[in-house]
């Protein structure tokens, strides 16, 4: 009686386990497939799936499927994807991560493939070695970058306030936060409070003469660097001229929730790729402005690699994926679909290519690039490990200025202890 | 023996979905997991023995787990209590043999279905931000509010609201226990005039003590188990001034934003033992307090 049972438990066990393996079968002549996931946004989204959609007509034998998710999630999903053995064949990577993940072994260096399949020997090597890691390139730049203040042209006419957007100072800074809210009797600020993004600070610290990271991955930053730009952030916050910490403390890295677009302010700090999606989201017409210098001081924004596509440990058809990471960079039916949404690219056929048709806001920001050029100071050196948590610490420091819980000099010393001991841990 | 197992085999038979849920997906993890937390893992290279590192960093070092488990112990603290005793009043009303009872039993228990998903997490946030539904009904009589979710003083008790509006499960249990109650005693207690306070204390109470128990020791593992509404509503990183940071969302941080497996590992059967001796504790106290019907014979 059991054993009749347990037969026809294994059967129908044997039937269940054969129709899930049903579906599995390849259906389609396209037996080679690559997996593409990168972080975007409604309109990054639609045009990388218009690539994919170009690459497949051209490479009818290569399937892509897109993955997309928001960058707050997209780590997340990408550590996980790491440790299940289960990379996408190519992703997008970023400065900050790339070390990590590279020095991880998580990513194939794509140095025995230049020349061959993957045609990048005429581009910028600046922009290009910023994907460098030990000497050899583990990941593809396609798109440079810079941080810039983006302003509302209509708010800032209407204060009647005038500035140098290349060479203004902290200075001039404030006093367009004062006019603006003046002008608007308070309704709409001068600023998002950026006294929470860690990318601010470090400008702010090479302005002064140092770094955040010194060469050997120790935290470089003094309290006083760190104390002076809090300061600096609670007078503003004092006078009532920046968006205040109700907005503040919620903002997340959304693009939609800059006070710019939501309209409770005239400007907000964002990288220069990001300024093609934020004129998309407004009416205004939007300017592009260097992060403020600090009078006298050394340059302290710089140029970086906006995003990466890299290739995964786990890629099957490497073949495939050089060859869609090849047409990524080079064709130029695909080049202009991507235009300069994920940045500036790093080969100047396709810069002179894209030149003629570019709309108003690229064009903004193709000059505001130029313009900044030697304005700039180098890249900074690749943060070391732990780099993402000291992010979480400093933001979670500057609430505590923010709420006033907090003197500016007390954070500085607790923000520099903590950043230096989670460095430390994470050797 | 045999007739035991002859007498329990229907028993472990309608176990046995579970069982083989727990053999072949649960037990595994739980003991990698146990190994981990005695290594240092960062999802991409292999795991690496460090012995009892993780965890004397986490008692002697680490300032944010003793954080964590302040906002956890004030959250479990207020939750549960409150909401057992929002359950318990609400299944009294309930308990008046209304024709309707089933309706009313159903629209009270939908926020408990409700409860645990993202989009009431989200929801809850609008509600009480500094421009939100909350804060223009407190204008409404003259009360100027403030932002509850971003102030850093009232941000968990946004959360311990949204776990009281959770009431159902535990109101359902409570039903049927008041259901249970023989109503002789009520009457006999009514002809000789006690209030009805003291009908309460003295009838409802004590033989609802087992009912009581049970949710006790359920909404307790429940509390300390909070996720995906504090996650939600502080964007996942504990903010605004680690007010938020349930242990659960610092351990989800520490594995899967810090790619600190280890460590993780070790956090969450910390958080195993504390539950543990949590139930143990309520196990001993009940002694004291709960008394079952058999406890007559």
């Amino acid at each position: 009686m059991t054993k009749l049972t347990r037969r026809t438990l294994l059967g129908t066990m044997g039937v269940a386990a054969a129709a899930t393996a049903l579906p599995r079968l390849p259906a389609m002549a396209a037996d080679r497939t690559i997996r593409h996931f990168w972080w975007g946004n409604p309109n990054r989204d639609k045009r990388t799936f218009d690539v994919i959609a170009a690459f497949q007509k051209k490479h009818p034998d290569i399937e892509v499927s897109g993955e997309t998710i928001g960058w707050g999630d997209y780590w997340t999903k990408m550590a996980t994807q790491t440790a299940g053995r289960n990379m996408a064949d190519l992703v997008q990577m970023d400065y900050r991560y790339l070390f990590e993940y590279t020095r991880r072994g998580a990513l194939k260096p794509l140095d025995e493939y230049i020349g061959k399949t993957l045609m990048i020997e005429d581009f910028d090597q600046g922009p290009i070695s910023g994907g460098k890691v030990d000497g050899q390139l583990y990941a593809l730049n396609i798109g440079s970058n810079s941080q810039v203040v983006t302003y509302n042209t209509r708010l800032i006419k209407e204060a009647g306030v005038e500035f140098d957007p290349i060479n203004w100072t902290h200075e001039d800074f404030a006093r367009v936060c004062e006019a603006v809210t003046k002008a608007s009797g308070g309704k709409i600020k001068g600023c998002d409070d950026l006294s929470v993004y860690i990318e601010d600070a470090e400008a702010w610290i090479r302005q002064r003469g140092n770094e955040f990271y010194d060469a050997d991955g120790n935290v470089s930053a003094t309290v006083d660097d760190m104390s002076t730009y809090w300061q600096h952030w609670a007078d503003l916050r004092a006078k009532e001229i920046i968006v205040g910490k109700e907005r503040t403390l919620t903002l997340d890295e959304a693009l939609a929730e800059r006070g710019i677009i939501k309209g409770d302010a005239a400007m907000s700090a964002i990288w220069s790729n990001q300024v093609v999606g934020t004129q998309a989201l407004m009416q205004d017409e939007v300017g592009a402005a260097m992060l403020p210098h600090l009078k006298d001081g050394k340059p302290g924004q710089f140029i970086k690699p906006s995003m990466f596509m890299s290739l995964s440990r786990d890629a099957k058809d490497v073949d495939a994926a050089i060859a869609y990471m090849n047409d990524w960079v080079n064709d130029p039916e695909i080049t202009a679909i991507l235009g300069l949404e994920r940045g500036i690219p790093c080969s100047a056929k396709v810069r002179e290519a894209l030149a003629p048709n570019l709309s108003p806001v690229e064009q903004l920001t193709m000059t505001y690039f130029n313009a900044i050029q030697d304005k700039v100071a180098p890249l900074p050196l690749p943060a070391p490990k732990g780099a993402g948590e000291v992010r979480d610490s400093f933001r979670r420091t500057a609430s505590e200025v923010i709420l006033g819980n907090m003197s500016a000099a007390d954070a500085a010393t607790m923000f520099i202890e903590d950043a230096q001991s989670i460095v430390e841990r994470a050797r | 023996m045999k007739r035991i197992l002859a007498r329990n085999a229907p028993g472990y038979l309608f176990l046995s979905p579970w069982l083989l849920g727990f053999f072949l997906l649960a037990l595994g993890p739980i003991l990698a997991s146990l190994y981990l937390s005695f290594t240092r893992y960062d999802m991409v290279s292999d795991p690496r023995w460090i012995g009892w590192g993780n965890y004397e960093y986490m008692f002697t070092r680490d300032r944010r787990f003793w954080k964590a488990l302040e906002v956890t112990f004030t959250y479990v603290a207020f939750a549960v209590p409150l909401r057992l005793a929002f359950a318990l009043a609400v299944a009294m009303l309930l308990d008046k043999g209304l024709k309707t009872i089933g309706l009313y039993r159903a629209i009270f228990y939908l926020p408990s279905l409700l409860g645990a998903s993202i989009a009431i997490a989200i929801l809850w946030r609008e509600l009480f931000s500094a421009t939100g539904v909350v804060n223009q009904m407190l204008a409404l009589v003259g009360i100027e509010g403030t932002d509850w979710i971003t102030n850093p003083k009232t941000s968990i008790y946004t959360l311990v609201m949204l776990a009281v509006w959770q009431f159902g499960s535990p109101m359902l249990i409570f039903l049927a226990g008041l259901r249970g109650i023989p109503k002789d005693l009520y009457e006999a207690a009514e002809i000789d005039g006690t209030p009805r306070w003291r009908r309460f204390t003295r009838i409802t109470l004590p033989l609802l003590a087992p009912v009581i128990f049970f949710n006790l020791v359920l909404q307790t593992i429940d509390a300390f188990k909070t996720f995906s509404s504090a996650f939600i509503i502080s964007n996942g990183t504990g903010a605004p001034a680690d007010s938020l940071l349930f242990f659960t969302v610092y351990l989800f941080n520490e594995a899967f934003k810090f790619f600190r497996m280890g460590y993780a590992s070790a956090l969450a059967w910390v958080l195993l033992i504390i539950i543990g001796v949590f139930t143990a504790l309520a196990f001993l106290s009940s002694k004291y307090w709960v008394h079952y019907d058999n406890d007559r014979d």
